[in-house]
Protein backbone atom coordinates (compact mmCIF):
# COMPACT_ATOMS: atom_id res chain seq x y z
CA UNK A 1 0.00 0.00 0.00
CA UNK A 2 1.26 3.45 -0.84
CA UNK A 3 1.91 5.79 2.06
CA UNK A 4 -0.43 8.45 0.68
CA UNK A 5 -3.19 5.86 0.51
CA UNK A 6 -2.49 4.89 4.11
CA UNK A 7 -2.88 8.53 5.16
CA UNK A 8 -6.28 8.69 3.46
CA UNK A 9 -7.37 5.50 5.23
CA UNK A 10 -6.14 6.68 8.63
CA UNK A 11 -8.01 9.97 8.26
CA UNK A 12 -11.22 8.30 7.11
CA UNK A 13 -13.71 7.95 9.95
CA UNK A 14 -11.23 9.42 12.42
CA UNK A 15 -12.60 9.21 15.94
CA UNK A 16 -11.98 11.88 18.57
CA UNK A 17 -9.62 10.89 21.36
CA UNK A 18 -9.42 11.97 24.97
CA UNK A 19 -6.18 13.85 25.40
CA UNK A 20 -3.88 12.31 27.98
CA UNK A 21 -3.41 14.28 31.19
CA UNK A 22 0.10 15.60 31.90
CA UNK A 23 2.59 13.35 33.76
CA UNK A 24 2.18 15.20 37.11
CA UNK A 25 -1.61 14.71 36.90
CA UNK A 26 -1.09 11.04 36.01
CA UNK A 27 1.28 10.73 38.98
CA UNK A 28 -1.36 12.21 41.29
CA UNK A 29 -3.91 9.72 39.95
CA UNK A 30 -1.45 6.84 40.34
CA UNK A 31 -0.60 7.87 43.91
CA UNK A 32 -4.29 8.00 44.76
CA UNK A 33 -4.85 4.54 43.28
CA UNK A 34 -1.78 3.13 45.07
CA UNK A 35 -2.89 4.67 48.39
CA UNK A 36 -6.35 3.12 47.93
CA UNK A 37 -4.85 -0.32 47.24
CA UNK A 38 -2.55 -0.06 50.29
CA UNK A 39 -5.47 1.15 52.43
CA UNK A 40 -7.54 -1.81 51.25
CA UNK A 41 -4.67 -4.20 52.02
CA UNK A 42 -4.35 -2.69 55.52
CA UNK A 43 -8.09 -3.24 56.04
CA UNK A 44 -7.90 -6.85 54.85
CA UNK A 45 -4.66 -7.85 56.64
CA UNK A 46 -5.02 -5.49 59.62
CA UNK A 47 -2.38 -3.02 60.71
CA UNK A 48 0.61 -4.21 62.72
CA UNK A 49 0.96 -3.78 66.45
CA UNK A 50 2.66 -0.61 67.61
CA UNK A 51 1.75 1.43 64.57
CA UNK A 52 0.54 4.22 66.86
CA UNK A 53 3.97 4.47 68.51
CA UNK A 54 6.48 6.98 67.05
CA UNK A 55 8.58 5.51 64.25
CA UNK A 56 12.24 4.75 64.78
CA UNK A 57 14.70 6.90 62.88
CA UNK A 58 15.50 3.98 60.59
CA UNK A 59 11.84 3.22 59.84
CA UNK A 60 11.12 6.88 59.15
CA UNK A 61 14.08 7.28 56.79
CA UNK A 62 13.32 3.98 55.09
CA UNK A 63 9.66 4.88 54.54
CA UNK A 64 10.46 8.39 53.34
CA UNK A 65 13.06 7.10 50.89
CA UNK A 66 10.62 4.45 49.66
CA UNK A 67 7.94 7.10 49.18
CA UNK A 68 10.36 9.32 47.29
CA UNK A 69 11.38 6.36 45.10
CA UNK A 70 7.73 5.48 44.43
CA UNK A 71 6.88 9.05 43.42
CA UNK A 72 9.97 9.80 41.34
CA UNK A 73 10.02 6.41 39.59
CA UNK A 74 6.32 6.93 38.83
CA UNK A 75 6.95 10.39 37.40
CA UNK A 76 9.88 9.07 35.33
CA UNK A 77 7.63 6.30 33.94
CA UNK A 78 4.89 8.77 32.94
CA UNK A 79 7.39 11.18 31.35
CA UNK A 80 9.30 8.46 29.47
CA UNK A 81 6.03 7.03 28.17
CA UNK A 82 5.60 10.15 26.00
CA UNK A 83 7.46 10.28 22.68
CA UNK A 84 8.93 13.78 22.96
CA UNK A 85 10.29 13.59 26.49
CA UNK A 86 14.00 13.54 27.21
CA UNK A 87 15.41 10.13 28.05
CA UNK A 88 17.29 11.80 30.93
CA UNK A 89 14.06 11.54 32.94
CA UNK A 90 15.39 8.06 33.69
CA UNK A 91 17.97 9.64 36.00
CA UNK A 92 15.35 11.28 38.21
CA UNK A 93 14.59 8.39 40.58
CA UNK A 94 18.22 7.30 40.97
CA UNK A 95 19.07 9.58 43.96
CA UNK A 96 15.94 8.38 45.77
CA UNK A 97 16.84 4.75 45.06
CA UNK A 98 20.34 5.48 46.36
CA UNK A 99 18.88 7.06 49.49
CA UNK A 100 16.57 4.09 49.98
CA UNK A 101 19.42 1.60 49.71
CA UNK A 102 21.66 3.94 51.72
CA UNK A 103 19.30 4.13 54.72
CA UNK A 104 19.07 0.36 54.74
CA UNK A 105 22.85 0.03 54.38
CA UNK A 106 23.50 2.38 57.29
CA UNK A 107 20.89 0.50 59.33
CA UNK A 108 22.59 -2.79 58.53
CA UNK A 109 25.99 -1.56 59.62
CA UNK A 110 24.43 -0.20 62.83
CA UNK A 111 22.79 -3.55 63.51
CA UNK A 112 26.01 -5.44 62.85
CA UNK A 113 27.90 -3.15 65.24
CA UNK A 114 25.19 -3.47 67.90
CA UNK A 115 24.64 -7.23 67.73
CA UNK A 116 27.81 -8.55 66.12
CA UNK A 117 27.81 -11.06 63.28
CA UNK A 118 26.64 -13.85 65.62
CA UNK A 119 23.67 -11.85 66.78
CA UNK A 120 22.12 -11.76 63.34
CA UNK A 121 19.89 -14.66 62.42
CA UNK A 122 19.19 -14.95 58.77
CA UNK A 123 15.76 -16.25 57.88
CA UNK A 124 13.46 -16.13 54.89
CA UNK A 125 10.61 -13.74 55.46
CA UNK A 126 7.87 -15.29 53.36
CA UNK A 127 5.13 -12.88 54.51
CA UNK A 128 7.36 -9.98 53.48
CA UNK A 129 8.04 -11.49 50.05
CA UNK A 130 4.44 -12.52 49.53
CA UNK A 131 3.10 -9.11 50.49
CA UNK A 132 5.39 -7.05 48.25
CA UNK A 133 5.15 -9.41 45.28
CA UNK A 134 1.44 -10.13 45.85
CA UNK A 135 0.60 -6.45 46.07
CA UNK A 136 3.40 -5.14 43.84
CA UNK A 137 2.62 -7.25 40.77
CA UNK A 138 -1.07 -6.29 40.45
CA UNK A 139 -0.09 -2.67 41.10
CA UNK A 140 2.62 -2.95 38.45
CA UNK A 141 -0.08 -4.32 36.13
CA UNK A 142 -2.19 -1.26 36.87
CA UNK A 143 0.78 0.97 36.13
CA UNK A 144 1.39 -0.87 32.84
CA UNK A 145 -2.20 -0.17 31.91
CA UNK A 146 -1.83 3.53 32.75
CA UNK A 147 1.29 3.75 30.57
CA UNK A 148 0.14 1.31 27.86
CA UNK A 149 0.77 3.85 25.08
CA UNK A 150 4.50 3.49 25.87
CA UNK A 151 4.47 0.10 24.13
CA UNK A 152 5.35 1.93 20.91
CA UNK A 153 7.83 4.29 22.50
CA UNK A 154 10.05 3.01 25.34
CA UNK A 155 8.35 -0.14 26.66
CA UNK A 156 11.26 -1.51 28.73
CA UNK A 157 12.26 1.52 30.81
CA UNK A 158 8.63 2.57 31.35
CA UNK A 159 7.63 -0.90 32.57
CA UNK A 160 10.72 -1.06 34.79
CA UNK A 161 10.23 2.34 36.44
CA UNK A 162 6.48 1.81 36.70
CA UNK A 163 6.99 -1.50 38.48
CA UNK A 164 9.66 0.00 40.73
CA UNK A 165 7.15 2.65 41.75
CA UNK A 166 4.54 -0.04 42.41
CA UNK A 167 6.97 -2.16 44.43
CA UNK A 168 8.10 0.85 46.47
CA UNK A 169 4.46 1.65 47.30
CA UNK A 170 3.93 -2.02 48.23
CA UNK A 171 7.01 -1.85 50.46
CA UNK A 172 5.50 1.17 52.27
CA UNK A 173 2.26 -0.79 52.60
CA UNK A 174 4.18 -3.65 54.17
CA UNK A 175 5.57 -1.42 56.92
CA UNK A 176 1.95 -0.63 57.91
CA UNK A 177 0.91 -4.28 58.00
CA UNK A 178 3.92 -6.37 58.94
CA UNK A 179 6.38 -5.91 61.82
CA UNK A 180 9.93 -5.23 60.63
CA UNK A 181 12.80 -7.54 61.58
CA UNK A 182 15.60 -5.02 61.58
CA UNK A 183 17.49 -3.37 58.74
CA UNK A 184 19.32 -6.44 57.49
CA UNK A 185 16.19 -8.49 56.94
CA UNK A 186 14.39 -5.46 55.54
CA UNK A 187 17.22 -4.87 53.09
CA UNK A 188 17.33 -8.51 52.09
CA UNK A 189 13.65 -9.20 51.59
CA UNK A 190 12.35 -5.81 50.58
CA UNK A 191 15.23 -5.63 48.12
CA UNK A 192 14.63 -9.10 46.71
CA UNK A 193 10.89 -8.52 46.38
CA UNK A 194 11.26 -5.07 44.77
CA UNK A 195 13.88 -6.46 42.39
CA UNK A 196 11.60 -9.38 41.50
CA UNK A 197 8.62 -7.13 40.73
CA UNK A 198 10.72 -4.63 38.77
CA UNK A 199 12.57 -7.33 36.84
CA UNK A 200 9.42 -9.28 35.97
CA UNK A 201 7.65 -6.15 34.76
CA UNK A 202 10.63 -4.93 32.72
CA UNK A 203 10.93 -8.38 31.13
CA UNK A 204 7.30 -9.24 30.48
CA UNK A 205 5.62 -5.84 30.68
CA UNK A 206 6.51 -4.74 27.15
CA UNK A 207 5.14 -8.00 25.71
CA UNK A 208 1.89 -7.53 27.62
CA UNK A 209 1.67 -3.87 26.71
CA UNK A 210 1.89 -4.70 22.98
CA UNK A 211 -1.33 -6.70 23.32
CA UNK A 212 -3.30 -3.88 24.91
CA UNK A 213 -4.76 -1.31 22.52
CA UNK A 214 -3.47 2.19 23.22
CA UNK B 1 18.24 12.28 16.99
CA UNK B 2 21.44 13.46 15.37
CA UNK B 3 19.98 12.90 11.90
CA UNK B 4 16.87 14.90 12.66
CA UNK B 5 18.82 17.82 14.06
CA UNK B 6 20.09 19.30 10.81
CA UNK B 7 16.47 19.63 9.73
CA UNK B 8 15.59 21.50 12.90
CA UNK B 9 18.69 23.66 13.09
CA UNK B 10 17.88 26.20 10.44
CA UNK B 11 19.06 29.74 10.03
CA UNK B 12 17.18 32.72 11.40
CA UNK B 13 14.86 33.34 8.41
CA UNK B 14 13.93 29.64 8.40
CA UNK B 15 13.40 29.81 12.14
CA UNK B 16 10.31 31.99 11.72
CA UNK B 17 8.91 29.74 9.00
CA UNK B 18 9.59 26.65 11.08
CA UNK B 19 7.86 28.07 14.12
CA UNK B 20 4.83 29.07 12.06
CA UNK B 21 4.72 25.61 10.52
CA UNK B 22 5.09 23.91 13.87
CA UNK B 23 2.25 26.00 15.23
CA UNK B 24 0.13 25.07 12.21
CA UNK B 25 0.89 21.37 12.67
CA UNK B 26 0.14 21.67 16.35
CA UNK B 27 -3.26 23.28 15.58
CA UNK B 28 -4.04 20.60 12.98
CA UNK B 29 -3.13 17.86 15.45
CA UNK B 30 -5.35 19.39 18.12
CA UNK B 31 -8.21 19.38 15.58
CA UNK B 32 -7.40 15.76 14.68
CA UNK B 33 -7.63 14.84 18.35
CA UNK B 34 -11.15 16.28 18.25
CA UNK B 35 -11.95 13.94 15.34
CA UNK B 36 -11.38 16.29 12.37
CA UNK B 37 -10.37 13.86 9.62
CA UNK B 38 -9.64 16.56 7.03
CA UNK B 39 -7.22 18.32 9.40
CA UNK B 40 -5.58 14.97 10.12
CA UNK B 41 -5.14 14.13 6.44
CA UNK B 42 -3.65 17.59 5.80
CA UNK B 43 -1.31 17.26 8.76
CA UNK B 44 -0.05 13.80 7.79
CA UNK B 45 0.44 14.82 4.16
CA UNK B 46 2.40 17.92 5.22
CA UNK B 47 4.49 15.88 7.67
CA UNK B 48 5.31 13.18 5.17
CA UNK B 49 8.49 14.79 3.73
CA UNK B 50 9.74 15.42 7.27
CA UNK B 51 9.11 11.79 8.28
CA UNK B 52 10.73 10.54 5.08
CA UNK B 53 13.82 12.68 5.72
CA UNK B 54 14.23 11.18 9.20
CA UNK B 55 13.72 7.59 8.06
CA UNK B 56 15.93 7.93 4.99
CA UNK B 57 18.72 9.37 7.11
CA UNK B 58 18.64 6.15 9.16
CA UNK B 59 17.89 3.57 6.48
CA UNK B 60 19.75 3.44 3.19
CA UNK B 61 17.25 1.13 1.51
CA UNK B 62 14.46 3.32 0.10
CA UNK B 63 11.75 0.64 0.45
CA UNK B 64 12.79 -0.06 4.02
CA UNK B 65 12.73 3.66 4.79
CA UNK B 66 9.22 3.94 3.33
CA UNK B 67 8.09 1.00 5.51
CA UNK B 68 9.52 2.84 8.52
CA UNK B 69 7.53 5.94 7.50
CA UNK B 70 4.37 3.83 7.41
CA UNK B 71 5.21 2.33 10.80
CA UNK B 72 5.70 5.85 12.13
CA UNK B 73 2.32 6.95 10.76
CA UNK B 74 0.62 3.98 12.41
CA UNK B 75 2.35 4.69 15.72
CA UNK B 76 1.42 8.36 15.47
CA UNK B 77 -2.18 7.28 14.89
CA UNK B 78 -2.19 4.94 17.89
CA UNK B 79 -0.64 7.38 20.33
CA UNK B 80 -2.24 10.56 19.00
CA UNK B 81 -3.93 11.10 22.37
CA UNK B 82 -0.50 11.59 24.00
CA UNK B 83 0.24 14.79 22.10
CA UNK B 84 -0.09 17.95 24.17
CA UNK B 85 -0.90 20.92 21.87
CA UNK B 86 0.82 23.25 24.34
CA UNK B 87 4.14 21.67 23.32
CA UNK B 88 5.90 21.76 19.90
CA UNK B 89 4.64 19.14 17.49
CA UNK B 90 7.84 18.49 15.59
CA UNK B 91 9.92 16.87 18.38
CA UNK B 92 6.94 14.65 19.20
CA UNK B 93 6.54 13.35 15.67
CA UNK B 94 10.31 13.21 15.07
CA UNK B 95 10.80 11.00 18.15
CA UNK B 96 8.19 8.56 16.81
CA UNK B 97 9.81 8.41 13.36
CA UNK B 98 13.28 7.98 14.88
CA UNK B 99 12.06 5.08 16.98
CA UNK B 100 10.39 3.27 14.09
CA UNK B 101 13.42 3.77 11.86
CA UNK B 102 15.70 2.40 14.59
CA UNK B 103 13.41 -0.61 15.02
CA UNK B 104 13.71 -1.33 11.30
CA UNK B 105 17.47 -0.85 11.46
CA UNK B 106 17.80 -3.31 14.35
CA UNK B 107 15.55 -5.84 12.63
CA UNK B 108 17.61 -5.47 9.48
CA UNK B 109 20.82 -5.98 11.48
CA UNK B 110 19.50 -9.21 12.97
CA UNK B 111 18.38 -10.39 9.52
CA UNK B 112 21.82 -9.68 8.04
CA UNK B 113 23.48 -11.58 10.91
CA UNK B 114 21.26 -14.59 10.23
CA UNK B 115 21.94 -14.43 6.51
CA UNK B 116 25.70 -14.32 7.20
CA UNK B 117 25.43 -17.44 9.35
CA UNK B 118 23.58 -19.22 6.55
CA UNK B 119 26.25 -18.20 4.05
CA UNK B 120 28.96 -19.67 6.31
CA UNK B 121 26.98 -22.89 6.64
CA UNK B 122 26.65 -23.08 2.85
CA UNK B 123 30.37 -23.48 2.43
CA UNK B 124 30.43 -26.40 4.84
CA UNK B 125 27.53 -28.39 3.45
CA UNK B 126 26.52 -27.24 0.03
CA UNK B 127 24.37 -30.25 -0.83
CA UNK B 128 21.90 -29.95 2.04
CA UNK B 129 21.84 -26.24 1.54
CA UNK B 130 21.03 -26.64 -2.15
CA UNK B 131 17.97 -28.69 -1.28
CA UNK B 132 16.93 -26.02 1.19
CA UNK B 133 17.46 -23.36 -1.43
CA UNK B 134 15.37 -25.27 -3.93
CA UNK B 135 12.61 -25.67 -1.37
CA UNK B 136 12.88 -21.99 -0.55
CA UNK B 137 12.76 -21.14 -4.24
CA UNK B 138 9.67 -23.30 -4.75
CA UNK B 139 8.06 -21.73 -1.72
CA UNK B 140 8.86 -18.22 -2.96
CA UNK B 141 7.42 -19.11 -6.36
CA UNK B 142 4.28 -20.56 -4.82
CA UNK B 143 3.84 -17.49 -2.63
CA UNK B 144 4.35 -15.30 -5.68
CA UNK B 145 1.48 -17.02 -7.46
CA UNK B 146 -0.98 -16.40 -4.64
CA UNK B 147 -3.60 -13.69 -5.16
CA UNK B 148 -2.45 -10.28 -3.87
CA UNK B 149 -4.78 -10.26 -0.84
CA UNK B 150 -3.60 -13.70 0.28
CA UNK B 151 0.04 -12.72 -0.18
CA UNK B 152 -0.43 -9.57 1.88
CA UNK B 153 -2.24 -11.49 4.62
CA UNK B 154 0.50 -14.15 4.71
CA UNK B 155 3.28 -11.57 4.73
CA UNK B 156 1.80 -9.56 7.60
CA UNK B 157 0.44 -12.30 9.86
CA UNK B 158 2.90 -15.16 9.31
CA UNK B 159 6.16 -13.63 8.08
CA UNK B 160 6.17 -10.32 9.92
CA UNK B 161 4.11 -11.94 12.69
CA UNK B 162 2.01 -8.86 13.30
CA UNK B 163 -1.11 -9.16 15.41
CA UNK B 164 -4.39 -9.22 13.49
CA UNK B 165 -5.12 -5.65 14.62
CA UNK B 166 -1.74 -4.40 13.41
CA UNK B 167 -2.01 -6.34 10.15
CA UNK B 168 -5.50 -4.94 9.64
CA UNK B 169 -4.33 -1.37 10.25
CA UNK B 170 -1.37 -1.85 7.92
CA UNK B 171 -3.22 -3.52 5.06
CA UNK B 172 -6.61 -1.88 5.38
CA UNK B 173 -8.20 -5.37 5.30
CA UNK B 174 -10.73 -6.30 7.95
CA UNK B 175 -9.67 -8.85 10.58
CA UNK B 176 -12.16 -11.35 9.18
CA UNK B 177 -10.84 -10.90 5.63
CA UNK B 178 -7.27 -11.32 6.91
CA UNK B 179 -8.13 -14.57 8.66
CA UNK B 180 -9.84 -16.00 5.57
CA UNK B 181 -7.04 -14.88 3.24
CA UNK B 182 -4.33 -16.35 5.52
CA UNK B 183 -6.20 -19.64 5.80
CA UNK B 184 -6.67 -19.87 2.04
CA UNK B 185 -3.03 -18.96 1.40
CA UNK B 186 -1.75 -21.67 3.76
CA UNK B 187 -4.15 -24.20 2.23
CA UNK B 188 -2.98 -23.39 -1.32
CA UNK B 189 0.69 -23.57 -0.35
CA UNK B 190 0.22 -26.89 1.44
CA UNK B 191 -1.51 -28.42 -1.60
CA UNK B 192 1.04 -27.05 -4.01
CA UNK B 193 4.15 -28.07 -2.06
CA UNK B 194 2.95 -31.54 -1.11
CA UNK B 195 2.27 -32.36 -4.76
CA UNK B 196 -1.50 -31.94 -4.84
CA UNK B 197 -3.26 -29.96 -7.52
CA UNK B 198 -3.10 -26.21 -6.88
Amino acid sequence: MKTEEMITRLAEGLRPVRRMPSPPVMLALWTLLAASVIGLAALVFGTREGLDRPMTRFDMMHSLAALLTALLAGLAAFELALPDRDRRWAWLPLPAIGLWLGTMGVGCVGELVRLGAEGIRFHVSWPCLQFIIGLGLPMAGLMLWLTRHAAWIRPGPVAGFGALSAAAFASIGLTLVHPTFGPLMVLAWHGVAVLAVTGLAALFGPRLAWRVPA
Amino acid sequence: MSHAQPLCLMLAPGQVARDARDLRWSTLMAAAQEGDGAAYATLLAECLPFLRAICRARLRDAAEAEDAVQDALLTLHRVRHTYDPARPFRPWVAAIAERRALDRLRRRGRQVARETLLDDAAELGAEGEAEERLAACQLREAVGELPQAQRTALQLTKIEQLSLQEASARSGMSIGALKVATHRALHSLRRRLTGGAP
